[in-house]
C-alpha cells in the first residue's frame, strides 16, 4: 500500500508529477485515511444492515415470542407456512397487487412523461402537479383518499351519475374493491416518480437525431418508435423492475387505509410480516415469513441486475 | 407546433391535473367547510360557502399539533446534516482513492439495497430494543443515516469531479481532509442539495419505522401525530382535514421552492 509521510514533498514535486499520466485513486495520505472517512458508514452498515440481516436469518428457525428466550425449532416455521392459508393469502395479494401495479405504472408515466416532455411555456407546473402525490406521506394520502372513497363521496357520486355503478359502494369494505382501491391509489401516488425517470431519459436523447429524422420525413409517430422508445429501453427496464419491486412490497397503504380487510382481503406479505411480529409477537415465524418475501426480491433483483447490468440506483 | 395542437394539449394536461391535485383540493374544501355545509353529498359541493378557518384552530388546539411538528423538525435537523455527512465521507474515498478492501466495501454498501424494509423491520427494531434505543430519537435516527443511494450519488458526483483539481489541491499542500472538506465537498454541492431534498422529504414522511419505535405519543412526528389524530378526531372531518393541510403545507412549499433540483436528481441517479 502506498504511504507518502508528508504532503508537503508532493508540494515540492508537484510541478513535474502533473506532467506526467497519474491514475487519480493513487492514494494520497496514510494508509488508514480511507477507512477514517468510511468508519461512520461502515458502523451503521455492521448495526443496522448486516447484524439485522444475520439475526432475520437466524430467528427464521427459532420459536420466539419476545417473552421467553428464543428456542431452536429448525424448519417448523416453514413447515408452518405451507399449512397456513393465511400466508397463502397474503402470497395471492402481494401477486394480484403485482398484476395491477406493474402494468399502470410501466404504461401511464410513459404517456405523461412524453406529454410534460413537450416544449410548452407552462410545462414546469405540470410536472409539479402530477409529481405531488410522490412527496406527500402515506397518512396524507389515505385521509385524503378516504373522502374521495367514501360511500357518499366523489367518486362513488361520479361512477353512479354516468350509470357505471347502480349504487354506491364501500370502496375499502367491499371484499371484491378494497385491492383494486388500493391499487389505484399505489398507482396515483407513484406514477409522477416513475413519469420522471422516463422524463430523465427522454431528455438523454439528443435532439439531433430528431432532426435529422425531420429532414428524412419521418412522422411524429415514426419519430416516437424509432427513436423515442428503442432509446428509451433501458430506462423501461428500470421501470419494470423498480416497478416489480414496489409491488411485492406494498405495505404502508394497507396499514393505514385498510389494515388488510376486509377479510385478509387486502393483506400482503409485508403486512403479514408487521401483523405477526407486532401484533401476535411471533417472531420467529414473521422472520420466516420475511424470508420468503426476501427470496422473491432477490430473484426479482437479480432479474433487473441482467436486464439493467447493475447500473441502477434510484432512491 | 401549431398554436391549436398546444391548446389541445394544455387541455389534456389540465384534464389529468384533476386527477392528480383532485384529492387534495377536497381535503382542503373539507378543512375549510363550515359546519352547514354538509362534507359529503350527490352532487358533491366542493365550494365552502363561507369558508372558515375554525377547524384550523381546532386541530392546532385539540390536539398537540405544535408538539408534533417541532418533533419532525427536530429529526429532520438531527437527520439531514449528518446523512449528508456520512454519505459524502463514505462516497469520497471510494471516488477517489485506491485501498485494500475497496471492493469489499462497495459490495457491502450495494447490498443493503436488497434489503426490504419490511424483511428488516422485525430484526431492526430488535436490535434497536437490544441498544435501549426504543422510544428514543436515536433508535428513530440512527438506521436510516446511512443509505446505499446516498453513497452512490455521491460517489459518482466525486468520480466525475477533474483529476487536475486533486492536483492543484495537492500542489497547494492540503492533505486528503482538506481537500476533502475545502475542494471536492463545494463542487459537489447540487448533488448533495439533490440529496438534502430527498432525505428531507423521505423523513417528514417516514411512517413504519418511527411507529414501531416510538411508544410515547408526545414523541410522534407529524405523520404519525395525523394516524393518531384520525383516531380521535373520528367524527370530526373537518378538523382532522385541516389537520392534514397543516402537516402537508410545509413539505409542499419546500417542494415547490427546490421542484428544479429534482429533475436534476433523478437524472443523476438513473444511469440506462
Amino acid at each position: 500500500m502506498a504511504t507518502s509521510a508528508t504532503t508537503t514533498n508532493h508540494a515540492t514535486a508537484g510541478r513535474i508529477q502533473t506532467a506526467g499520466p497519474r491514475r487519480k485513486a493513487r492514494l494520497h495520505g496514510r494508509w488508514h485515511t480511507p477507512y477514517v472517512f468510511l468508519l461512520p458508514a461502515l458502523v451503521l452498515l455492521a448495526v443496522f444492515f448486516i447484524w439485522p440481516a444475520v439475526t432475520a436469518v437466524q430467528l427464521a428457525f427459532f420459536d420466539y415470542h419476545v417473552v421467553s428466550p428464543p428456542t431452536w425449532v429448525g424448519l417448523d416455521n416453514f413447515k408452518r407456512l405451507l399449512g397456513d392459508p393465511r400466508f397463502f393469502t397474503a402470497l395471492k395479494n402481494s401477486g394480484l397487487f403485482m398484476v395491477g401495479m406493474v402494468p399502470l405504472l410501466v404504461g401511464l408515466p410513459l404517456l405523461l412523461a412524453l406529454l410534460v416532455n413537450l416544449p410548452l411555456r407552462a410545462i414546469k407546473v405540470f410536472r409539479l402537479l402530477y409529481y405531488l402525490p410522490v412527496v406527500t406521506s402515506m397518512v396524507v394520502v389515505a385521509i385524503a383518499w378516504n373522502y374521495v372513497f367514501h360511500q357518499r363521496g366523489v367518486l362513488n357520486w361520479a361512477l353512479t351519475s354516468v350509470g357505471l355503478f347502480d349504487k354506491p359502494v364501500q370502496f375499502l369494505l367491499d371484499t371484491g374493491w378494497a385491492l383494486p382501491a388500493l391499487v389505484l391509489v399505489e398507482v396515483w401516488k407513484s406514477a409522477g416518480y416513475y413519469m420522471m425517470i422516463y422524463l430523465a431519459g427522454l431528455q438523454s436523447i439528443p435532439t439531433s437525431l430528431y432532426e435529422a429524422a425531420r429532414v428524412d420525413g419521418a412522422s411524429s409517430w415514426q419519430r416516437l418508435s424509432h427513436i423515442t422508445i428503442p432509446l428509451l429501453r433501458p430506462y423501461l427496464a428500470v421501470v419494470v423492475v423498480l416497478a416489480t419491486m414496489d409491488s411485492v412490497q406494498v405495505f404502508t397503504s394497507v396499514f393505514v387505509m385498510t389494515q388488510g380487510g376486509p377479510q385478509d382481503h387486502t393483506m400482503t406479505l409485508g403486512y403479514y410480516i408487521y401483523d405477526k411480529a407486532f401484533r401476535e409477537f411471533d417472531v420467529g415465524y414473521a422472520n420466516a415469513i420475511g424470508l420468503v418475501l426476501w427470496a422473491i426480491l432477490i430473484v426479482f433483483s437479480l432479474v433487473s441486475y441482467r436486464i439493467t447490468r447493475g447500473k441502477v440506483t434510484v432512491p | 407546433m401549431s398554436r391549436n395542437t398546444k391548446i389541445l394539449f394544455y387541455l389534456l394536461m389540465s384534464a389529468i391535473s384533476v386527477v392528480f391535485v383532485g384529492p387534495f383540493l377536497i381535503l382542503l374544501s373539507t378543512a375549510v367547510k363550515p359546519i352547514s355545509q354538509p362534507i359529503f353529498s350527490f352532487p358533491p359541493q366542493l365550494v365552502p360557502l363561507p369558508p372558515v378557518l375554525d377547524w384550523f384552530i381546532e386541530a392546532w388546539t385539540q390536539i398537540s399539533f405544535p408538539r408534533y411538528l417541532w418533533n419532525s423538525v427536530l429529526l429532520e435537523l438531527l437527520t439531514v446534516p449528518a446523512y449528508l455527512v456520512i454519505s459524502a465521507l463514505a462516497a469520497y474515498p471510494l471516488a477517489r482513492m485506491r485501498f485494500r478492501g475497496r471492493q469489499v466495501v462497495f459490495g457491502l454498501i450495494v447490498s443493503t439495497m436488497f434489503l426490504p424494509g419490511e424483511v428488516m423491520l422485525v430484526p431492526r427494531f430488535l436490535i434497536v430494543s437490544q441498544l435501549g434505543m426504543v422510544d428514543t430519537f436515536a433508535g428513530v435516527v440512527l438506521p436510516g443515516l446511512m443509505s446505499a443511494f446516498g453513497v452512490f450519488l455521491l460517489r459518482q458526483a466525486f468520480e466525475q469531479l477533474p483529476r487536475e483539481l486533486f492536483e492543484a489541491a495537492r500542489v497547494d499542500g492540503c492533505n486528503q481532509w482538506q481537500t476533502f472538506w475545502r475542494v471536492a465537498l463545494p463542487q459537489v454541492a447540487p448533488t448533495m442539495a439533490t440529496l438534502a431534498i430527498f432525505a428531507f422529504i423521505n423523513v417528514w414522511n417516514n411512517f413504519i419505522w418511527p411507529l414501531v419505535v416510538l411508544k410515547t405519543d408526545s414523541n410522534y412526528p407529524l405523520a404519525l401525530g395525523l394516524a393518531y389524530l384520525a383516531g380521535i378526531f373520528g367524527d370530526d372531518q373537518r378538523s382532522l382535514a385541516a389537520g392534514t393541510v397543516m402537516a402537508l403545507a410545509p413539505v409542499l412549499v419546500f417542494f415547490i421552492a427546490m421542484q428544479r433540483h429534482f429533475i436534476e436528481g433523478m437524472k443523476g441517479s438513473v444511469k440506462g
